[in-house]
């Protein structure tokens, strides 16, 4: 059972393309080791298990008959629980959305559906995308899989604790502040926040409409590219929906880093904050690994991370208070206590504040893609400590600040992070690689070289 | 307290209990300070996209 749990995407579309595993099996397998792994580790709010299978049985006897539709057929695969798909709950992880039932699927949903992957079910979040980890809610907050006392980032939680867990190959995060990116630095996997515009947001609920990204998690750079490739795309419906061109992202997978200009956003994690040890290290030394392959590096300075952060927290803080407006009027006792405070930040914002932080948001934007003028991605740390306790409040809030992710989604630039190395206590560390916009390609090309050469995504949590 | 329930009653949250009026007292404090770094100097010139589009390299 454990070969298939950590089996990657690419490696099980291979064997289920070739009928050597068969989609029923390959969900049972998993479905086995949730059902032994979840009492702890709290990864799902809602398990769909008979629609799984039953998709399980369908993608079976459409690839024994012939019609084998791509990499994604019979792999299994699940939403963060503020992701809609047709017929099953859509909560936010909060009691106000408790008997929400989706009517139709987001589009992610929708297209992975139509390449033939299975929804094993919806996963835990920080409420609403914004309050965790919360214990006053309907369900208990995600535990982090290398431990269970700790922490495993947020807020797409469940979907970095169960890939670390081995509970499924790839799921789908919300990025508005760093989401996607938090709980792959603490759980130890790979997530991607796109381009903003890049994958449609419809049906998926909204935290910050001007900062919220959809992306892929998963354990390897590789299946991040092949999730992607299936999710990324226009969508009419969507009104930040990019019309663009999708590249193949793994044509360039494999071509190393040699020649590639590679920036270093050094002050991040040494001047503007000064990361844990053990995390400038792990930077430092894959900094070093690229220079090896031939990668030219240089440093770079973008504006100071407290602007950004100021600058994408009232953003963020208005137009969440705007989502939240009547239920934070009508049912405010029926919020766990992070959301709510985090949501309350935005009740006395003026509109000048907010249009003058979109106004900075431009400007911001402008200096840091000069900053990117001679160089093809940048590199610089995810946050600047490894996890927690997950009971450890002060910690907690103190390490909420202390990261690098929030300049991205104010730029609307990609941005991935991958595993590198691990702390004291074998607590995972992490990499951040940033892109031009729309340049995802670049990024997993650097991402592929880092992770081909130091071999992280081999380890895994004993559970 | 008084005058924080008053505030939170202008703005239309009166259902906030005592617990929610000190989250709410935090909350502001914090994005207090956000605002404090909003910078003072922007042109009437730098104004923000209608919509926002990250644009590509050459586009």
């Amino acid at each position: 059972m454990s070969e298939l749990a950590f089996l990657t995407v690419a490696e099980a579309a291979e064997l289920v393309r070739s009928r050597k595993v068969s989609p029923v099996e390959y969900t049972k397998a998993l479905l086995a080791r949730i059902e032994r792994i979840e009492p702890r580790l709290h990864a799902f709010v809602t398990l769909a298990t008979e629609r799984a299978l039953e998709a399980a049985r369908s993608a079976e006897d459409e690839i024994v008959a012939g019609r084998y539709r791509g990499l994604f057929h019979g792999i299994p695969y699940a939403l963060k629980d503020i992701v809609d798909a047709v017929g099953l709950p859509t909560t936010g992880h909060s009691k106000i959305l408790i008997d929400n039932v989706a009517r139709a699927d987001s589009r992610v949903a929708a297209r992975l559906r139509a390449a033939g992957a299975i929804l094993l079910g919806k996963l835990s979040t920080h409420e609403f995308a914004i309050g965790g980890p919360s214990f006053d809610l309907p369900w208990p907050p995600a535990r982090n899989p290398w431990h269970l006392d700790h922490f495993p980032g947020g807020s797409s939680s469940g979907s970095g604790a169960g890939l670390a867990a081995g509970l499924f190959p790839a799921a789908i995060g919300s990025d508005t502040g760093g989401s996607i990116r938090n709980p792959a630095s603490l759980c130890g996997i790979v997530g991607m926040k796109p381009t903003y515009g890049l994958v449609s947001r419809r049906g998926v609920l909204p935290l910050s409409f001007a900062l919220d990204h959809v992306g892929p998690m998963t354990r390897t750079v590789r299946d991040n590219a092949l999730m992607l490739q299936v999710i990324a795309g226009h969508d009419d419906s969507d009104p930040a929906s990019a019309d663009t061109v999708i590249p193949d992202y793994s044509t360039e997978l494999d071509r190393g880093v040699r020649g590639l200009r590679i920036g270093v956003v050094r002050h991040f994690y040494t001047k503007d904050f000064e990361a844990d040890a053990e995390q400038v290290a792990a930077i430092e030394a894959a900094i070093e690994a690229l220079a090896k392959q031939g990668a030219l590096i240089s440093e770079i300075t973008l504006p100071p991370l407290a602007d950004f952060s100021a600058c994408g927290q009232i953003i963020l803080a208005a137009e969440a208070y705007a989502v939240h407006e009547h239920w934070l009027k009508t049912r405010p006792e029926d919020y766990g206590a992070r959301a709510r405070e985090r949501l309350l930040a935005g009740a006395g914002l003026t509109a000048a504040q907010y249009l003058q932080a979109v106004r900075w948001r431009h400007i911001l934007k402008q200096r840091t893609l000069r900053a990117f003028g001679d160089i093809d991605v940048a590199v610089t740390a995810s946050g600047m400590d490894p996890a927690c306790r997950i009971d450890d409040v002060e910690t907690l809030a103190l390490n909420y600040w202390r990261q690098a992710r929030m300049p991205f989604n104010v730029t609307g630039q990609p941005a991935i992070v991958i595993p590198a190395g691990f702390a004291r206590g074998r607590l995972p560390l992490s990499l951040q690689i940033i892109g031009h916009p729309f340049g995802e390609a670049t990024c997993y090309r650097v991402a592929q070289a880092y992770e081909s050469a130091m071999g992280w995504v081999m380890q895994h949590p004993s559970l | 307290m008084n005058d924080l329930r008053e505030r939170a009653r202008a703005l239309g949250l009166d259902k906030l209990t005592a617990e929610h009026l000190v989250q709410l007292e935090r909350a502001t404090a914090t994005m207090k300070r956000h605002i404090e770094r909003l910078p003072g100097n922007l042109t009437v010139a730098d104004e923000p996209a209608h919509i926002y589009q990250a644009k590509g390299r050459g586009s």
